[in-house]
């Protein structure tokens, strides 16, 4: 247990399937993880095409992917929620409903789940009677930083006071591992920033915490690791310096169309990737010197502009690639059930 | 059953005044009206007077009313996330059925209670025994109606849907024969539906079966309908749950 108010010793032997007594269990495992969602009357959606995601004790992870990558049901899986079509999923050595119950993982989900005529307050209490051994309603209330509004009705809070009593649920367990499904989603960016510094008071005190979210800048802000999802695959994980690095470059953009003669654009020095318009080349360059000084000196091209890539530039490239099986139809994250029930 | 979620729910459900307003506000009304107040009010029946049996079917309506908006509100619930919130923590789903249904017959005894308490002060008379009988059973068969609530709200997860289904009710009571009394083609029709049985199994313990002057219900009758249609809502309800959980 890691979480800085740690007054409860964690009993190891609470989660019995633990395996490995020597080293601890990873908080989450994913392997080959696939989820397969089959309607009548629809085209079979492929949310997730095989997973495998280890997350240790302390990191901080970032899900990051466009709408539809599948990171709703990935984090459905995590929570016991769903059952996988195939594969594993395990947290802290069991399987997700149990660790659940156990309340070693907790969640703050992505919109819904509040009952609008009760108080902040009422709400707190009555999922804390759910639990074996919750922290207190006062202490949970505090830390989300809602404490000063517990007599108001769910109703009347705003969107970001939503999403903080939605975060002092999930504190209630006093969770190893928090997951946060586009906790922000809904709110303006004012709220979105108060947010993440309540989250970073949690974070530092060296809790795991796993989030999904659609803003890169989320994801670089606050990881220390993002996974990039697209199409129900993971196509990039690393320490946030090592995606970025995956984007870096420089993109060089001239007006040129290679005439005879003149060296190819892959042929340049430096570059990794061309890109064509009707009349302008670009560049990704690991070195836009030498890319330019070669472009000026052995070519006709002209209007050239050097900017650096940015991450944004990177997670475009990384998540649009070309898919080399069906294509999805459908989005994943919006043909969850209880949103279609809703509907 | 878990004792503060249902002193919270149950504290949330009797804070939502216009449902309270149907389930015991307006029995109470109408009792007044058209029992309390009417000339035959104080004319005998077998085991009280006529006063105890307008009672009694205002409670059966208050009771029905309250298991039907309670279990409804309950599938609306699970739908818009709140049962994801729950997936969430160490309580199984049957445990919230088992407080839900807790919370469902405690709100289903406030008209039962206070139509009773009113009807004792304001002329209804009953032996002792009948009166306990009868208010008991008006209780205990609204349950049959969480059946009808729980399938409104599966099927149709909508507010909207729910309204209609505890609109419906005043129709089922009309049918039923709770508030007019029937004779002839339309009481022979009526014993078929659904608030028929539980109406007429609360007044036997005064009525003793007494229907009109010429048509006196056997004990059979009432049960074998309470028996039926708790069977039919019972069975839609639990298809209409399953056939969700496998969605998920």
């Amino acid at each position: 247990m890691v979480i800085h108010r740690s007054t409860r010793p964690r009993d190891p032997g609470r989660v019995g399937a633990v395996i490995d007594t020597d080293a601890p269990a990873p908080a989450l495992e994913f392997h080959d993880l696939t989820q397969t969602f089959t309607r009548p009357r629809a085209e079979t959606v492929h949310a997730l095409r095989g997973i495998d995601l280890r997350i240790d004790p302390g990191e901080v992870v970032a899900l990051l992917g466009p709408n539809g990558a599948g990171k709703t049901t990935a984090l459905d899986i995590a929570l016991g929620l769903t059952e996988p079509t195939g594969g594993r999923a395990r947290a802290f050595g069991a399987v997700p409903r149990q660790a659940v119950a156990d309340g070693r993982i907790a969640a703050v989900l992505q919109t819904g789940g509040l009952l609008s005529d009760l108080t902040v307050e009422e709400t707190v209490r009555a999922i804390a009677a759910l639990y074996r051994d919750p922290l207190s309603v006062g202490e949970v209330l505090d830390r989300a930083g809602i404490a000063t509004i517990g007599r108001r009705k769910v109703s009347r809070c705003s969107g970001g006071e939503q999403q903080r009593l939605r975060f002092a649920l999930a504190l209630l367990p006093d969770p190893d591992l928090l997951i946060l499904d586009e906790p922000t989603a809904a709110m303006d960016v004012g709220t979105r920033r108060e947010f993440w510094s309540t989250m970073h008071a949690e974070a530092t005190s060296g809790s795991t915490v796993l989030f999904a979210t659609h803003h890169l800048e989320e994801a670089e802000a606050f990881a220390d690791r993002i996974v990039l999802m697209a199409r129900g695959r993971i196509v990039a994980d690393g320490p946030v310096e090592a995606i970025r690095a995956m984007a870096t470059g420089t993109r060089v953009t001239a007006v040129w169309t290679p005439g005879p003669g003149e060296p190819a654009p892959h042929d340049l020095p430096g570059v990794t990737a061309v890109e064509r318009t009707p009349t302008r080349v670009i560049l990704t360059s690991t070195d836009s010197d030498a890319t330019a000084g070669a472009l000026l000196r052995g070519t006709a091209a002209r209007d050239l502009t050097i900017s650096p890539r940015s991450l944004d530039d990177a997670f475009v490239a990384l998540t649009a690639a070309p898919d080399t099986t069906a294509p999805d139809t459908t989005d994943p994250d919006t043909t969850d059930p209880d949103q279609e029930a809703a509907r | 059953m878990n004792a503060t979620y249902w002193a919270i729910d149950l504290r949330r459900t009797l804070r939502d005044i216009t449902n309270i307003f149907f389930i015991a506000g307006l029995p109470l009304i109408m009792y007044l009206v058209f029992g309390s107040a009417q000339s035959y009010r104080d004319e005998p029946v077998a085991h009280g007077n006529v006063g105890s049996v307008v009672m009694i079917s205002m409670a059966v309506y208050g009771a029905v009313t309250a298991t039907t908006s309670i279990s409804g509100g309950a599938a609306l619930e699970r739908f818009q996330g709140w049962g994801r919130q729950l997936g969430l923590t160490p309580w199984s789903s049957t445990g919230f059925v088992i407080t839900k249904s807790a919370v469902a017959m405690t709100v289903a005894a406030v008209p039962v209670l206070s139509v009773g308490l009113v009807g004792a002060l304001t002329g209804a008379e009953a032996t002792p025994l009948a009166w306990v009988l009868a208010l008991a059973a008006a209780w205990i068969g609204s349950a049959v109606f969480a059946g009808y609530g729980l399938t409104a709200g599966m099927a149709f997860r909508s507010e909207s849907a729910l309204g209609v289904a505890g609109g419906s009710l005043v129709l089922f009571a009309l049918a039923g024969n709770l508030f007019i009394p029937l004779s002839g083609t339309a009481l022979e029709l009526a014993r078929f539906t659904p608030l028929y049985g539980i109406n007429a199994l609360a007044r036997f313990p005064l009525t003793g079966g007494v229907v009109t002057e010429s048509v006196t219900d056997p004990l059979w009758l009432p049960l074998l309908n309470v028996t039926a249609w708790a069977l039919i809502l019972g069975t839609t309800a639990t298809v209409l749950v399953r056939r969700r959980r496998g969605r998920d």
